[in-house]
């Protein structure tokens, strides 16, 4: 469940505007956490994917 | 596909929960927990069987291959050959009527769930709530069946189904 804790983690943190990271082992995050950014106005960059995990850096967007 | 568009998808979600099984309740319960990760609206109406769904006592929530030609039974271990075989296929009905499998079953997928990543099912339904899920449970089934709504666990609402359709949005998901 990466996209519930990316939301719990960002309703925890409201006022994080810098770009923090994200590993997830969950394979289905590679298109969830995406889409899940597009739909969140979020900003979010896939860093690398390295065998099982999938590291991505997310960003509020400011604007 | 994740891209596209998606300002156009409605904000709100409805969902009647007809199944009082631990997969049908998986399902409902991903489902609703990540619509309302992604601020949807969600609403669960639980009518008939699907009140399972909502005792405190989940232990009630089972599965059993019986009389279930759709669910895919496949060997979590062996070699590869022996894990493609889809033994709900293979085996006669007959087996799933021994005493244990439904026990068997319901070990097997609480298993498969966590390797997953998911967490035990009382512990989404509570999620669900946190994330602002709003839940029903039909009174008319409520009474029906003769069940308390103390048995029930709290933060849902009791109501029928015309305060059902008064209050939720016109796209309707039904698990039959």
């Amino acid at each position: 469940m990466p996209v519930i804790k990316l939301k719990k983690f960002l309703a925890q943190n409201p006022d994080l505007i810098d770009a923090f990271e994200m590993s997830v082992s969950d394979q289905g995050a590679l298109r969830d956490i995406p889409a899940f950014c597009a739909q969140q106005n979020l900003h979010c960059v896939l860093k690398e994917q390295a065998g099982s995990v999938i590291r991505f850096e997310i960003q509020r967007q400011t604007i | 596909m994740s891209q596209q568009s998606p300002e156009v998808l409605p904000d709100e979600f409805s969902l009647i929960q007809s199944k009082g099984t631990l997969d049908w309740a998986y399902a409902s319960f991903i489902l609703a927990s990540t619509a309302a990760a992604m601020d949807k609206k969600v609403e669960l109406f639980f009518s008939f069987y699907g009140l399972k769904c909502l005792f405190k006592d989940t232990s009630g929530l089972k599965i059993s291959p019986l009389g279930r030609p759709d669910m895919l039974i496949r060997s979590p271990v062996g070699p590869q050959w022996f894990r493609k075989i889809d033994w709900n296929q293979n085996l006669p009905g007959l087996v799933w009527t021994l005493p244990g499998m439904s026990a068997l079953a319901t070990t097997a997928f609480k298993k498969q769930m966590k390797a997953q990543g998911q967490l035990p099912i009382e512990e989404l339904r509570a999620l669900c709530l946190e994330l602002g899920v709003k839940m029903t449970a039909c009174q008319m089934t409520l009474e029906a069946m003769g069940i308390g709504e103390s048995e029930l666990i709290d933060g849902i609402e009791f109501a029928g189904a015309p305060s059902y359709f008064a209050h939720t949005p016109s796209t309707q998901s039904l698990f039959v």
